[in-house]
């Protein structure tokens, strides 16, 4: 396998399952929180992201709009546009559309916190020009999550799991799934009143964990997969129904098969309007 | 001639006391929820959204006090208190508890 094959072969295991973010304002940047609309409120959502690793570097934009079914249940769709470029040239088009779902199934509210569990599912659809890596999917990916969260007035903590379910290539090649572990702190330096301008810092532990598998690139067997360390700092601005997020994931420790290329970096911005 | 006049007197009477008692009858109520899982601004939007939606509400008198964990608004009619704890749970939270008074007069007419 080639260097530049090798480090779009990482690209195309690490991009695509972070593209699409199920998270809302007031979770974590990279991590996935039980955060969910009010009933009847609509969200509109931008988001930028980006990575690199080596000299292969993958820019997604997406909309996504989201509405609260309940209070507790938000359902959404989100469509990214998708721009690469690497030793092969630029390509851009449009993303596969997602659709997704989360439930929170416990809350608890107390004096000035909440604490409270969901369920997030995500399908990728076969769909777009974009984002399918090097090969082309036969049928939809699946996402599943598991989310716990507690926020406070000062203090916020958070922890999740997914797992993602990708199909196979088209061409018969299988796809490693994967699994996404993250551990969240965050802090809001000063504890704002409604209508005032709110800052929170958060500090993530993001682990991955790509499936082993061994596929013929290039006409030679390779054996790909292997995990991932992140510690990723991150912020969220809000003002009233506004919010901004960003956040950078630094690579701190990685066991990646064969020749794969660990990530220089991703690269996160948010912007969120509830309406 | 003298009858007249007094029933003139009466009526002007009734219509001085009525004019007199209509801003007590249309005085606003002040409601006061104490909400349990306020944490964040940006969350609360959602109670703020959904109390402008009430009938009779003074817009401009909706306050959301994240440290002290209360909400309150005016309004002129009166709201059910099962109706405001539907209306926090749709947004997310819960309702712990609720004190209502006028609002000119500021004096308790039910709490808990």
């Amino acid at each position: 396998m080639k260097p530049w094959e090798s480090r779009s072969l990482a690209l195309w295991l690490t991009v695509v399952p972070m593209s699409v973010p199920v998270a809302l304002a007031h979770d974590p940047v990279f991590g996935l929180g039980p955060h969910t609309l009010y009933k009847g409120g609509v969200e509109i959502h931008f988001g930028s992201h980006q990575e690199k690793a080596g000299d292969e570097r993958a820019t997604e934009s997406e909309i996504q709009f989201k509405y609260g079914l309940t209070s507790d249940w938000v359902a959404g769709i989100g469509v990214p546009y998708v721009r690469s470029t690497g030793h092969r040239g630029s390509d851009s088009g449009r993303g596969p559309t997602s659709l997704s779902t989360k439930y929170r199934f416990w809350r608890n509210d107390l004096p000035g916190a909440q604490e409270s569990s969901a369920v997030v599912a995500r399908m990728i659809l076969d769909d777009g020009d974009m984002g399918h890596g090097q090969a082309e999917r036969e049928g939809n990916d699946y996402l599943l999550g598991l989310t716990y969260g507690y926020e406070g007035r000062k203090w916020y903590r958070w922890a999740s799991l997914r797992r993602r379910f990708n199909g196979d290539a088209e061409n018969g090649a299988a796809r490693p799934d994967k699994w996404l572990a993250d551990l969240v702190v965050g802090i809001r330096p000063i504890p704002t009143e409604y209508l005032e301008p709110d800052w929170v810092w958060m500090l993530e532990l993001n682990y991955e964990h790509t499936e082993h598998i061994t596929g013929a690139f290039n006409g030679s067997p390779q054996r790909i997969g292997g995990d991932q360390w992140f510690l990723s700092p991150g912020l969220m601005w809000t003002y009233r129904n506004f919010a901004v997020k960003a956040g950078v994931q630094l690579p701190v420790y990685d066991d990646l098969s064969g020749d794969q290329e660990a990530d220089d970096y991703r690269a996160l911005v948010e912007l969120e309007w509830h309406l | 001639m003298a009858f007249i006049g007094v029933s003139i007197m009466r009526r002007l009477l009734v219509v001085v006391l009525l004019t007199l008692t209509m801003p007590v009858l249309a005085a606003e109520i002040r409601y006061e929820l104490r909400v349990d899982g306020l944490a964040c601004p940006y969350c609360a939007y959602g109670i703020e959204k959904k109390i402008k939606a009430l009938d009779g509400v003074d817009k401009e008198s909706i306050q959301i006090q994240l440290n002290e964990g209360v909400v309150v608004f005016e309004a002129d009619n009166l709201i059910s208190e099962g109706r405001l704890k539907r209306l926090i749970n749709d947004a997310g939270f819960t309702l712990r508890g609720l004190k209502t008074s006028s609002a000119t007069s500021g004096n308790a007419a039910h709490g808990r």
